[in-house]
C-alpha cells in the first residue's frame, strides 16, 4: 500500500496524495482480489438469490401486472414453468388475461378442458411483438425443447403507431426492443439517451443487472403500492430498516381483476377504421417472425394462434384490409410449415375490446385450440 | 458526457486504447488527446467548441506576441484578459447585470431598458440577413466556462510574469486547455504542472493504474451512491421550503453540504483517476474539508485549485498580507467576494462569498490566539467550522421558486423558518445519516493521528471498504445521469 515504485519521479508536495488525502489505495494484487469478488458477485449473486427466494408455482400462475417490467422474474418463472409444464402459452395481455381473473385465462381453460395441468400462462402484459422477441431472446432462454403456443395479435399491425412507425409515440417495454439497430421511429435515438440505451444493452445481456432491478421492483413499494427503488423507498420509510422488505417474500401470483369484464359495446367503443400496415417492412411482423424462428432454433415445437381479432369492431371498409393481413400471416405460417389456428372471430359479446376476449371467449377459444393442436401434443 | 455513464465508458475505452499506442509520439499523442477532448466537450453542444477554441487561440497568440515584443507585453496580457473576461462576462454575467441595471433604471423611473444580452448576436445576425427563425432564444451558459477560462488565463499571466516557458505547439496548448478529464469542472490546472506532462511521454506505472482505479471508484461512489442520494432529500425541501419546518430545513441544508462535497470532490476524484490511468498527475483539489479546524484551513482544503488560483492571481496582486492588517483584510474580503461571484451570477453567490469573507476576517485573529489553538478541543473547532460552512450553503443552494420567490428571498425564508418554526419530525432517512456519518467518521479518524490512520490503512480495512462500495453501487445505487453541480459554473 502506498509503495513508491523504483524509478518513479518524486512529485511536488501539492501533487503527492500519499501524505494528504484519504483516498483508499489498493495494490495490484488487492485489485485482482477485488476484481474476483466483483465477478463472483455478478455471477453468483442472482443464483444464490434463487436459492433464498421462495417462488410458489401455483396452478394458473401469472406474473403480477405491476411487475410486468421485472424481466428477471419472468426469466425465473420461465425456468420453473419450463420444468413443470409441457406447454408454454406465450404472448401479450391476450394470453396474460387483461379483463379476466387468473382462473379465466386461455391457459386455465386449456388445462381445464384438457383435464391436466399442462399449460402455463407465459403471457406478459404489453409485450407487442418487438418486445416479445426481446423478452424471448434475453429472458426466455429456458424455453427450449418445449411445446409453445405462440399468440399472434394482429392488433399490433393495425396502424403505423402500433407498428412503432410514429415518431416519439409512447409504447410498452422499451427495455426489450432493439436499442440501436434496426432504428425504431417511435424510439428515436437522441444523443442524451445513448448512455441509457447502452445501459439497457448491458442489462439485457448481464443477468445481474436484471436481478438488482428485480430486488428493487419486487420488494420495495411506494405508498400507492407501486414498485420503487431502494433510495426512494427510504424517503417514504425514513426510519425503517432498508433490508426488511427483502424478508417479506415474493409478491404472489396476480389474483386480481384489473379491468372491468364487460363487452366492448358496453364499454362504449365505436366501430374502428384501422389503417392496417403493409406487412412488408413492418417492424412488428418482422419481430414476430424473429420470435418464431428463435423458438424453433431452440428446439421448441411451435403452434401459432392468430387472433381471433374482434372483427365486429371494424368498420366495413376495414374488414377486407384486416382479412388481407390475416391472409398474409396464414400464408407465411403455411410456407414455414408451422401448425396454426386462425379462427374466425368469436361472437361479439365475447370481446372486451379489439383483441381481448372475456372469460367465456377464452373458454371457447381453448376448445378450438385443443382441437387444432397437432397429434401428440 | 458524464464520467459515470456508459457512453463515457465506451468513449474512454476507445480513447485509452488509441492513447496507449500513440503516446510514444508526442505530436500524435497531443493531437489524439485534443481530438478526444474536443469530442468530449462538443458532446453537449458542438457550438461551444468555437468558444473553447477561440479563447485558447487568443491566449496562445498573445503569449507568442509577448515573447516577440517585450515592450508591448502588457498590451498582449490586457488583450488576453479582456477577451477572457469578455466572453465570461457575456455568457455568465450579462443576464444578471442587465436584470439588475433594469431594476435600478426602473426605480429611477427611466423609460429606457437595456435589451436582453441575446439581442446583440441576433441584431448582428439580422444585419447579415439571417432570417429571424434562426435567431437565438437565450444566452446559454457554456458548460465549465469558468474552469477552462481560468486555466487558460493562468497561462498568459504566468507567461507575462515570466514564470513559465512559452508553449510553441498550438496543438499541445489546445490540449492543455481542453484536457478532457478536468475540462468542465477542474481541477483548474496550472500550465507549469500540466504542460510539462504533455511535453514528454507519460510513463504509466503500476501505481498509476492502481491509484487511478481507486480514485475513480471512490469518486464514482461519492457521486452515484452519496451525492445523488442526498440530493433526493435536499431537492425536495429546497424546492418547497415553505412546507418544511426547522428540523427538515436544517437537515436538508446538512444533506446539501455533503451532497455538494460528494458531487464536486467525486468529480475531481474521477477526473484525477482517469488522468492517472493515462499517466498524468492532476493536482489535489479536496483534502477532507469538513474536518477543517478554521475557515482558513477550510479554504486550504476545499476546491484547492480555485483557492490557490485566487490567491496567486487576485490576493497577492492586491498586496496580500504585506501592507498591514487593514489592507490584508480588505484583500481577503475582496478575494472571497470575487470567488463567490465566480460561482454564479446571482446575489446569493455574492452573499455566500461575502459571508465567507466576513467569517474569515473575524476568525483569523481568533485562530491565532493561544486559547483557540491550544484550549478549544479540535472536535469543537471542526464542528464550529462545519456549522458555519453549512449555514452559508443555504445561500449557495437556494433557488428561485415556482411562486416567483427569488433565490435570495428563498434563502431568507429558509433561515427564518429554521429559527421560528417547530422542530417536528424531519423524516430524514436513517440510511442517509448512516452513510454521511460513516464518511465523516472515516475522515476524522484519518486526520486524527498516525495510529488511527494506520488502522484505516490496514489491508483488510481498505479492501473491505472497496468491496462494500462495489456491492452498494451494484445493488442499491441507481443508475445516474444526473449532471454534476459544478458544471453550471
Amino acid at each position: 500500500m502506498g509503495e513508491r515504485e523504483p524509478g518513479q519521479r518524486q512529485l511536488p508536495p501539492e501533487l503527492d496524495t500519499e501524505a494528504r488525502s484519504n483516498a483508499i489505495r489498493l495494490s495490484g494484487w488487492e485489485w485482482v482480489g477485488v476484481g474476483l469478488f466483483a465477478v463472483l458477485l455478478i455471477v453468483a449473486g442472482p443464483r444464490l438469490w434463487k436459492m433464498f427466494e421462495r417462488f410458489d408455482l401455483e396452478p394458473d400462475y401469472r406474473i403480477p401486472k405491476d411487475l410486468s417490467n421485472d424481466y428477471w422474474l419472468y426469466d425465473r418463472y420461465m425456468e420453473l414453468a419450463a420444468a413443470h409444464y409441457d406447454t408454454l402459452v406465450v404472448g401479450d395481455s391476450v394470453v396474460w388475461g387483461e379483463y379476466v381473473r387468473r382462473d379465466q385465462t386461455l391457459s386455465h381453460y386449456l388445462n381445464e378442458q384438457a383435464g391436466r395441468d399442462g399449460f402455463a400462462n407465459a403471457g406478459l402484459d404489453g409485450t407487442h411483438p418487438a418486445a416479445l422477441a426481446g423478452l424471448l431472446e434475453f429472458y426466455g432462454a429456458s424455453i427450449k425443447g418445449k411445446k409453445v403456443v405462440l399468440h399472434c395479435n394482429p392488433l399490433w399491425l393495425s396502424s403505423p403507431k402500433a407498428d412503432l412507425r410514429v415518431e416519439d409515440a409512447n409504447f410498452n417495454h422499451p427495455r426489450l426492443v432493439p436499442q440501436f439497430v434496426p432504428p425504431i421511429p417511435s424510439y428515436p435515438l437522441e444523443r442524451e439517451k445513448i448512455s441509457q440505451r447502452l445501459g439497457i444493452v448491458v442489462e439485457q445481456r448481464v443477468p445481474f443487472e436484471g436481478w438488482t432491478a428485480h430486488l428493487q421492483q419486487a420488494y420495495y413499494r411506494d405508498p400507492s403500492d407501486l414498485p420503487i427503488d431502494i433510495p426512494t423507498w427510504t424517503l417514504h420509510h425514513p426510519y425503517a430498516n432498508p433490508l426488511k422488505p427483502l424478508t417479506r417474500g415474493l409478491p404472489p401470483s396476480d389474483f386480481r381483476l384489473h379491468a372491468e369484464p364487460i363487452t366492448w359495446t358496453a364499454r362504449g367503443i365505436s366501430k374502428q377504421d384501422y389503417p392496417w400496415v403493409d406487412l412488408d417492412g413492418s417492424l412488428q411482423w418482422q419481430s414476430f417472425q424473429r420470435s418464431v424462428e428463435m423458438l424453433r432454433r431452440r428446439g421448441n415445437q411451435v403452434f401459432v394462434l392468430v387472433g381471433p381479432f374482434n372483427e365486429h369492431l371494424l368498420s366495413a371498409k376495414s374488414v377486407p384490409e384486416y382479412q388481407k393481413v390475416k391472409g398474409r400471416i396464414e400464408a407465411w405460417l403455411k410456407q414455414k410449415n408451422l401448425p396454426y389456428l386462425a379462427p374466425p372471430a368469436l361472437a361479439s359479446d365475447l370481446y372486451a375490446d379489439a383483441s381481448h376476449p372475456l372469460a367465456a371467449g377464452y373458454a371457447r377459444l381453448a376448445q378450438q385450440v385443443l382441437k387444432s393442436l397437432p397429434s401428440g401434443w | 458526457m458524464l464520467f459515470h455513464t456508459w457512453v463515457f465508458f465506451v468513449f474512454f475505452l476507445i480513447v485509452y486504447s488509441v492513447y496507449l499506442v500513440v503516446k510514444r509520439n508526442n505530436r500524435l499523442m497531443n493531437v489524439w488527446l485534443m481530438i478526444a477532448s474536443y469530442t468530449f466537450y462538443g458532446w453537449w453542444n458542438p457550438y461551444y467548441l468555437l468558444l473553447l477554441f477561440g479563447t485558447s487561440a487568443i491566449d496562445y497568440l498573445m503569449v507568442l506576441a509577448m515573447e516577440r515584443s517585450q515592450k508591448t507585453r502588457k498590451l498582449w496580457l490586457v488583450i488576453s484578459l479582456v477577451s477572457n473576461f469578455g466572453f465570461l462576462g457575456y455568457f455568465k454575467y450579462s443576464g444578471f447585470i442587465t436584470e439588475n441595471l433594469n431594476t435600478f433604471l426602473g426605480t429611477l423611473g427611466s423609460p429606457y431598458l437595456i435589451p436582453d444580452p441575446v439581442y446583440y448576436p441576433n441584431m448582428l445576425m439580422g444585419l447579415m440577413g439571417v432570417p429571424e427563425s434562426h435567431f437565438f432564444e437565450a444566452v446559454i451558459l457554456p458548460i465549465g466556462i469558468s474552469f477552462h477560462t481560468f486555466q487558460s488565463m493562468s497561462y498568459t499571466i504566468d507567461a507575462y510574469r515570466g514564470t513559465i516557458q512559452t508553449e510553441r505547439s498550438f496543438i499541445r496548448f489546445l490540449t492543455f486547455v481542453s484536457f478532457f478529464p478536468q475540462l468542465v469542472a477542474g481541477p483548474i490546472e496550472r500550465a507549469r504542472n500540466l504542460l510539462p506532462q504533455l511535453q514528454s511521454e507519460p510513463k504509466i506505472t503500476r501505481l498509476d493504474i492502481t491509484d487511478g482505479l481507486a480514485l475513480f471508484l471512490v469518486g464514482f461512489f461519492k457521486k452515484v451512491a452519496l451525492a445523488d442520494y442526498l440530493s433526493m432529500y435536499a431537492d425536495k425541501v429546497y424546492q418547497d421550503p415553505a412546507h418544511f419546518q426547522a428540523a427538515g430545513l436544517t437537515l436538508a441544508t446538512f444533506a446539501f453540504a455533503w451532497q455538494i462535497y460528494f458531487d464536486f470532490s467525486g468529480y475531481t476524484d474521477m477526473a484525477r483517476g482517469i488522468a492517472r490511468l493515462m499517466g498524468f498527475h492532476l493536482m489535489l483539489n479536496f483534502n477532507n474539508p469538513y474536518v477543517a479546524t478554521g475557515l482558513g484551513d477550510f479554504w486550504a482544503r476545499w476546491h484547492i485549485s480555485l483557492s490557490t488560483w485566487f490567491k496567486d492571481y487576485v490576493y497577492y496582486p492586491l498586496g496580500g498580507n504585506r501592507h498591514g492588517w487593514l489592507r490584508t483584510y480588505r484583500n481577503m474580503f475582496l478575494t472571497m467576494v470575487i470567488s463567490g461571484i465566480w460561482h454564479g451570477a446571482n446575489w446569493t453567490f455574492v452573499i455566500w462569498g461575502a459571508l465567507h469573507a466576513v467569517g474569515r476576517v473575524l476568525t483569523r485573529e481568533l485562530e491565532r490566539t493561544y486559547f483557540y489553538r491550544e484550549v478549544v478541543p479540535t472536535f469543537v473547532k471542526q464542528l464550529l467550522v462545519f456549522t458555519f460552512v453549512t449555514f452559508t450553503w443555504i445561500f449557495f443552494r437556494a433557488q428561485d421558486l415556482k411562486d416567483g420567490t427569488s433565490a435570495l428571498q428563498a434563502a431568507w425564508l429558509i433561515i427564518r423558518r429554521i429559527f421560528t418554526t417547530a422542530w417536528t419530525n424531519p423524516q430524514f432517512p436513517i440510511l442517509m445519516l448512516v452513510l454521511v456519518l460513516a464518511v465523516w467518521a472515516y475522515q476524522f479518524l484519518y486526520n486524527a493521528g498516525v495510529k488511527t490512520r494506520a488502522v484505516l490503512e490496514f489491508a483488510p480495512v481498505r479492501v473491505g471498504l472497496v468491496v462494500v462500495m462495489i456491492t452498494y453501487l451494484a445493488i442499491v445505487a441507481q443508475p445516474s445521469t444526473k449532471a454534476f453541480i459544478y458544471f453550471q459554473f
